[in-house]
C-alpha cells in the first residue's frame, strides 16, 4: 500500500514540477532551462513568507506572483529574440538559471534553509500511516491538471493558445496575436514553475541550487510527453513509478537515473514518446 | 561524342598541376610562437598561476572538442565533461587500486581511451540515427554526464563517492614540466584542429551544420561521420582528463558532471564558437579569472559570467572573438579571394559501371504507394524510365509529384511497393545509399550551403568520389562535363570564391544543379529546377539538360509547373493527378489530350461540363 | 462605399531571394469580385500571402486607403480581412464551433454570425460539436467559407476554394459569393484555376504568369474566356 502511495505521490510531485515547462514547450517549442531557476525562486518565495511570519499557505499566491513577474521580464528581454534558434534558447535560459541562482545566493546566502510546512504529520490512509503533505500534493496536482485543462479548453485565450500550438500562421491570419499568446504562456509557465518550487520545498529544504536536480528529470518527462497534459500525467506515473520501484528494489542511485535513461531510450525507439501520434 | 577536353580548355587547364594548399606554414609559425610562450612561461609566472594554467590548458583542450562538435558541426553537446571524467577516473582508479607504475600508467591511459571511445560509439548510435532531431542529440549528450556522475557517486569506496579520489601516487614531475606537457599538448591539438577545419574534409563539418539533408543527398553518410567525430573528440577529452588526474592527484565526480559540461559550452560561446582560437583563449581567461576572483568576489563573478553568457547568446551568437577578429578581417578576406580559389578542370571520364544502361532500366517503380494516415498521396505508381530519356512529371498541386521524387531518392519514404534504380532495389535504404546507386536529386528551392563558397560546395558534392584531404586544400577542382557546362553557361565558373549566400537566386539554382551533376549520377531527379528563374536562364538550363540526356545518356526526371518549358525539352511526359498516373506519352499526345486540358482548367469533377 | 477595398502598387515578393511576384498592380473595388487566374506556381497564392503580411513585400499595399505594407498578419487580419488559405486552412482537431469562434474578435457576435452562415450552409449550426477534420472535403471547404463570413469582412481573400470539389458544391459557393456581395458590399479577391467557376462569379479578372500580370479585363467582355483559356492551356 505504501508503495502505491509512493508511486502516486511521486508522480503528483513530478507533474506539478513539469506542468510549467510543458506549457512553455508546447506553445513556444523551446526548452526553458531557466525552469530550475524558477523552481528556486518559488522555494525562496515560500521561505520569505515563512520569515515574514505569514501563514505558510500564503506561499502559494506569493510564489506564483513572483514567478509571473520574473517570466514577463525574461520573455521580453531574453526569450523573444530566440524563437527561431531553439538550441540557443536552451543555452540562454540555462544562463538565466545561473543568474537567478547567483542573485539568490547574494540575497539569501548559500546555506540550506528550511521552510515551514503548512501541514505536518502523518495521517492514516487505507490502513497505513502516510505523510499528510504528500497526499495534499496529489490533490494539488489534480487541481492543477484540471485547472489547466479547463483554461485551455474552456476560455477564449485557451482556444487561441491551442490554435497557435496547432498552426501558428493560420492563427495569425485570423487576427490572433501570437506574440501576445507566447508572452502570456511564458509568464504562466514561469508562475507555475515558481508555484511548484513553493509546493515542493516543505518536503526538503531550500538552497540556491534547489531547482537544478529537478530540471533534467522534468525536461526528459516533457520531451516524452509531446504537448499534452494527459500524456504528461501518464509519463509521470509510468516513469515516476519506475523510479520508485527501482529505488526500492534496486538501489537509490539507479532510481535517480531511471527517468532520464528510460526517457532517452523511449525517445530513440518511439520519437513521439507517450503522445498519441 | 566527347568534348570534355574542349570544356577543360575553356576554363584554362594548364599542363602543370598546382600543389595542394594548406595553412601549414601559417599554423607552424603561430604554433612556434605559442610554444615559445609555453617554454618561457614557467620562468616568468608565479607558481599559483602556473598551476592554474596547467588546468586551463587541459580544459581548453576539451573546449576545443566542444567547438568542433558544436561550433563547426552544429551538435550542441553537454557531454564532453563525461569523457574528461572517464579519462580522469581511469588514471585515479588505476593508481589508487593498482598502485603507480609506468606499465599501469600506460594501461590506465589505454583503458581510459578505450572506455571513452566505446561510450562515444554508444552515444553516437543513440543520438545520430537517420532522422534524429538536433534536440534529441543534445538530450542524449545531456543524459550522459548525469549517468556517469551518478555511477561515480554510487561507487562507494571504489570510486570514493562524492569526495572522489585523492592521495594516489602519480608521475613524479615538477609543476614546470607539467606546464610544458600540457602546453605542448594544447598547442599541437589546436594546430591539428586548425589544419583539419580549414582542409577540404573540414568543410564537410560546416556543410553538415548548414544543411544536413543536402549532405545526405550528396552521398555523404552523415550519421557515421558524426559518430566518428564524436569518438575522436571523446578520446581527446579523455586524454585531457587523464593528464588532469595525473597533475592534480585529486578527482571528483563533478569533473564528469553535467554542470561542468555546460561550463565548457559557456566558455566556447564566450570565446566565439566556430573559431577554435576563441574558445581556447576564452577558456584560459575565464578559468584563470575565476581562480583569482572567486576568492575576492565569489558570487558576483559567477553572476557576471552568467550575464555575459546570456548577452552573448542573445546578441552576439559568434562570441567576442569575431569582434576582435574584425580588425584583421578585410586583409584576410582579400587573401582568401586570391589564394583560396582552386583551378577548375574536367574530371577523368568516369569508368561507368552503371553504364549497364543497355541492359538495365534506369528507373523501375512497382506499385509505389505513399499514404499519410488515411490520405493516399501516391496510389500504385507503375513507372519505368530508360537512360537517354528526359521525362517530365506534371500535374496540379498536390498531385504527388514531389512525393514521388522523394520515394525514389529515399528508401524510407514510400509506404509500399518497390523502387529499382539501375537494377538495384533501394529497399529501405537512406538517401546517401541511393546516391551510391546513381541517384542525384535537386530540391525544389535552391538547397545549398550558405556559408561555403561555390568551389567548396562543389568539392563537397565530389567528396563521395574524391576523398577530401584531412589537412590541406586541393589546388584543383575536377568536375564532370555536365557540371562544368552548367557552371560556364551561368557564369558560375568565374565566381568560385564567392560565398553562396551572396549569389542571386538563379545562380543558387544553377549551383545546386551543378552540385548534383558533380556526383556523376545516372538518374537525375530535378524538382522545379527553374522556379524563380528568368526566361533566358530557363532556356540555358533546358538546353544543358537536353544535351546531358542525349550525349551522356542520363535519365532525367523533371518536375515542372511551366508547361511551355516541359514542351520544349521533354522526350516523354507523365501526368500525375490525385496520386495516380493518368497519362504517359509523348509531348504531342499530352498537349492534345482533352483530359489534361480539363485537369488544368478546372479539375476532373467538371470534366463533363467542360466547354 | 466608394474607393478601392484593396490597392496594390508595384508589389513584389517571394521567398528569400527568389522573387515569385513581380511588380503587380491591382485594385479591387468595394462590392466587387475580382478573380486572379493562373497555372500552378505562377505566384497567385504567394500574392495572397503577401497581402496578409506573411511575406515581406516591396511596393505598396493599401486596404481601404490605409497603408498595410509590412504590417504584422494579425493586425492586417483585424482590419476586417478574411483570408481562406488553400492548404491547412482549418484547425482539424478543433470542433466546427471552435473554428468559427477563432475568426471572431468579439465573442458576442457568435450567435448572429452563426444565423447568417446558417442561412447559406444549414448543416453547420447542426454539427457545431463535430471535429472539423472529420467533415467531408466539400464540407470543410464550406466551413472555410463560413468562417471567412463569420466576421462580416469588408474584404475576403479566397485561395482556390474550388479545388477538388463536386460541381454542385462549386455552384453553391458561387451562389454564396454572389449573394454576399449583393447584401453586404464586401469585396472578394479569388485565386482560381477553375475558369468556369471564376467567370461565373467574378466582375473582373487578371491572369498571372511567372509572377507578372499578363492579361486583364472585364468578365463581361465577349472573348474573355477565350483569352484566359489561351493562357492556361498546355
Amino acid at each position: 500500500m505504501a508503495q502505491i502511495l509512493d508511486i502516486i505521490t511521486t508522480a503528483a510531485i513530478l507533474y506539478v514540477v513539469c506542468a510549467g515547462l510543458l506549457i512553455v514547450f508546447g506553445v513556444m517549442k523551446i526548452i526553458n532551462f531557466a525552469h530550475g531557476g524558477f523552481l528556486t525562486v518559488g522555494g525562496y518565495s515560500a521561505l520569505l513568507v515563512t520569515k515574514m511570519g505569514w501563514h505558510p499557505w500564503w506561499g502559494i499566491p506569493v510564489s506564483f506572483a513572483i514567478g509571473c513577474v520574473c517570466g514577463m521580464v525574461i520573455e521580453r528581454l531574453v526569450v523573444r529574440p530566440l524563437y527561431a534558434r531553439p538550441l540557443d534558447a536552451i543555452l540562454a535560459t540555462w544562463g538565466l538559471g545561473i543568474i537567478i541562482g547567483q542573485l539568490i545566493t547574494l540575497g539569501f546566502g548559500r546555506e540550506v534553509q528550511f521552510v515551514q510546512s503548512p501541514v505536518r504529520g502523518a495521517i492514516d490512509f487505507a490502513g497505513a500511516s502516510y505523510s499528510q503533505y504528500r497526499l495534499i500534493l496529489v490533490g494539488a496536482a489534480i487541481v492543477l491538471g484540471l485547472a489547466l485543462s479547463a483554461a485551455l479548453n474552456g476560455t477564449r485565450l485557451g482556444l487561441q493558445t491551442r490554435a497557435v500550438i496547432m498552426n501558428e500562421n493560420l492563427a495569425r491570419g485570423l487576427g490572433i496575436n501570437s506574440g501576445l499568446v507566447r508572452f502570456i504562456t511564458f509568464t504562466l509557465g514561469a508562475g507555475l514553475a515558481s508555484l511548484a518550487g513553493a509546493l515542493i520545498t516543505p518536503l526538503s529544504s531550500v538552497d540556491p541550487n534547489l531547482g537544478v536536480p529537478w530540471l533534467v528529470g522534468a525536461f526528459m518527462l516533457v520531451m516524452v510527453s509531446g504537448m499534452s497534459l494527459v500524456s504528461l500525467a501518464i509519463a509521470c506515473l509510468v516513469l515516476g513509478g519506475a523510479q520508485v520501484l527501482v529505488s526500492t528494489y534496486g538501489n537509490p542511485v539507479l532510481g535517480g537515473l531511471t527517468i532520464v535513461v528510460l526517457a532517452a531510450l523511449l525517445l530513440r525507439l518511439r520519437p513521439q514518446g507517450f503522445a498519441r501520434e | 561524342m566527347n568534348d570534355a577536353p574542349a570544356a577543360a580548355a575553356a576554363v584554362g587547364v594548364n599542363a602543370v598541376t598546382p600543389r595542394p594548399r594548406s595553412d601549414a606554414r601559417l599554423v607552424l609559425g603561430l604554433a612556434a610562437a605559442a610554444l615559445v610562450l609555453v617554454a618561457i612561461g614557467p620562468y616568468l609566472l608565479p607558481d599559483f598561476l602556473i598551476n592554474n594554467l596547467i588546468r586551463g590548458f587541459l580544459y581548453a583542450a576539451v573546449a576545443l572538442t566542444v567547438d568542433i562538435l558544436w561550433g563547426y558541426t552544429g551538435i550542441l553537446t553537454f557531454g564532453q565533461s563525461a569523457f574528461f571524467g572517464i579519462g580522469a577516473y581511469a588514471a585515479g582508479l588505476s593508481f589508487t587500486h593498482l598502485g603507480f607504475g609506468l606499465g599501469i600508467a600506460a594501461f590506465a591511459l589505454v583503458g581510459g581511451i578505450a572506455v571513452a571511445a566505446l561510450v562515444a560509439l554508444v552515444i553516437g548510435w543513440l543520438a545520430f540515427y537517420h532522422g534524429a532531431s538536433p534536440l534529441y542529440a543534445s538530450v542524449i549528450t545531456l543524459v550522459l554526464p548525469i549517468i556517469v556522475a551518478q555511477i561515480l557517486y554510487s561507487g562507494g569506496t571504489f570510486t570514493g563517492s562524492s569526495s572522489g579520489l585523492s592521495g594516489f601516487e602519480s608521475f613524479d614531475l615538477s609543476l614546470q614540466i607539467w606546464f610544458w606537457i600540457a602546453g605542448v599538448f594544447l598547442v599541437v591539438l589546436t594546430s591539428a584542429a586548425w589544419l583539419f577545419v580549414r582542409s577540404d574534409a573540414g568543410r564537410v563539418l560546416i556543410a553538415i551544420r548548414e544543411n544536413e539533408p543536402r549532405c545526405e543527398y550528396l552521398g555523404i553518410n552523415v550519421s557515421r561521420l558524426k559518430i566518428v567525430l564524436m569518438v575522436v573528440c571523446a578520446i581527446v577529452a579523455a586524454v585531457a582528463g587523464y593528464a588532469f588526474a595525473c597533475v592534480q592527484m585529486v578527482i571528483a565526480p563533478e569533473y564528469a558532471g553535467f554542470v561542468f559540461g555546460t561550463e565548457l559550452v559557456i566558455w566556447v560561446a564566450l570565446g566565439g564558437r566556430g573559431t577554435l582560437i576563441g574558445p581556447v583563449i576564452g577558456t584560459l581567461l575565464i578559468d584563470t579569472s575565476t581562480a583569482y576572483l572567486s576568492g575576492s568576489l565569489p558570487f558576483i563573478w559567477k553572476l557576471v559570467v552568467g550575464l555575459a553568457f546570456v548577452i552573448v547568446i542573445v546578441a552576439l551568437p559568434r562570441g567576442f572573438a569575431p569582434l576582435i577578429g574584425r580588425v584583421f578581417r578585410p586583409r584576410r578576406a582579400e587573401a582568401d579571394a586570391r589564394g583560396e580559389v582552386p583551378m577548375l578542370r574536367a574530371s577523368a571520364k568516369p569508368a561507368r559501371t552503371d553504364r549497364e544502361s543497355a541492359q538495365t532500366r534506369a528507373l523501375d517503380l512497382n506499385a509505389v504507394t505513399k499514404h499519410f494516415g488515411s490520405l493516399r498521396v501516391l496510389d500504385g505508381i507503375e513507372l519505368q524510365a530508360d537512360h537517354g530519356e528526359l521525362l517530365s512529371l506534371v500535374g496540379p498541386n498536390g498531385a504527388g509529384k514531389t512525393t514521388l521524387i522523394r520515394c525514389v531518392s529515399d528508401g524510407g519514404e514510400r509506404s509500399s511497393g518497390s523502387v529499382r534504380v539501375n537494377g538495384h532495389d533501394i529497399e529501405r535504404r537512406a538517401p546517401y545509399q541511393c546516391v551510391a546507386y546513381g541517384v542525384g536529386r535537386k530540391f525544389q528551392n535552391a538547397n545549398t550551403f550558405d556559408a561555403l563558397s561555390v568551389a567548396q560546395s562543389l568539392r563537397i558534392a565530389r567528396s563521395r568520389l574524391q576523398r577530401p584531404s584531412l589537412w590541406s586544400r586541393a589546388a584543383t577542382l575536377a568536375l564532370p562535363e555536365g557540371a562544368l557546362k552548367v557552371m560556364q553557361a551561368t557564369g558560375l565558373d568565374r565566381m568560385l570564391g564567392v560565398e553562396v549566400r551572396h549569389l542571386a537566386h538563379g545562380q543558387k539554382q544553377a549551383l545546386e544543379l551543378a552540385m548534383v551533376l558533380a556526383m556523376e549520377p545516372s538518374v537525375v531527379l530535378l524538382d522545379e529546377p527553374t522556379a524563380g528563374l528568368t526566361r533566358p536562364e530557363r532556356q540555358l538550363i533546358g538546353s544543358v539538360l537536353v544535351e546531358l540526356t542525349q550525349q551522356q545518356r542520363l535519365c532525367i526526371v523533371l518536375v515542372e509547373h511551366d508547361l511551355d518549358f516541359v514542351r520544349e525539352i521533354s522526350s516523354r511526359v507523365v501526368v500525375l493527378h490525385q496520386g495516380r498516373i493518368v497519362l504517359d506519352g509523348t509531348v504531342a499526345q499530352v498537349v492534345e489530350s482533352e483530359l489534361v486540358r480539363t485537369i488544368y482548367s478546372g479539375g476532373s469533377a467538371m470534366s463533363g461540363a467542360h466547354a | 462605399m466608394t474607393g478601392n477595398a484593396l490597392q496594390l502598387n508595384r508589389v513584389s515578393s517571394g521567398y528569400g531571394e527568389a522573387l515569385v511576384v513581380r511588380d503587380v498592380n491591382l485594385s479591387v473595388a468595394a462590392g466587387e469580385i475580382f478573380v486572379l487566374l493562373g497555372k500552378n506556381g505562377m505566384g497567385k497564392s504567394t500574392l495572397l500571402k503577401t497581402i496578409m503580411g506573411f511575406l515581406p513585400a516591396g511596393g505598396s499595399i493599401k486596404l481601404f486607403g490605409d497603408e498595410i505594407t509590412r504590417a504584422a498578419p494579425h493586425r492586417i487580419a483585424r482590419k476586417a480581412i478574411a483570408y481562406a488559405p488553400q492548404e491547412q486552412a482549418l484547425f482539424q482537431d478543433l470542433s466546427v464551433e471552435q473554428n468559427l469562434r477563432l475568426a471572431l474578435l468579439d465573442a458576442g457576435a457568435f450567435q448572429s454570425g452563426l444565423d447568417r452562415i446558417g442561412a447559406y450552409f444549414p448543416f453547420i449550426p447542426q454539427r457545431l460539436k463535430q471535429r472539423a477534420g472529420t467533415l467531408s472535403g466539400g464540407e470543410q471547404k464550406m466551413l472555410l467559407v463560413a468562417r471567412a463570413l463569420m466576421s462580416r469582412p469588408r474584404l475576403m481573400l479566397i485561395d482556390e476554394i474550388s479545388e477538388g470539389l463536386q460541381p454542385s458544391v462549386i455552384e453553391k459557393l458561387a451562389g454564396v459569393f454572389r449573394a454576399e456581395r449583393a447584401q453586404t458590399k464586401t469585396a472578394i479577391l479569388l485565386v482560381e484555376q477553375h475558369v468556369r467557376f471564376a467567370l461565373a462569379v467574378a466582375d473582373r479578372y487578371a491572369v498571372l504568369k511567372l509572377g507578372e500580370i499578363v492579361e486583364r479585363g472585364d468578365v463581361g467582355e465577349q472573348d474573355a474566356a477565350a483569352h484566359i483559356i489561351d493562357h492556361l492551356s498546355v
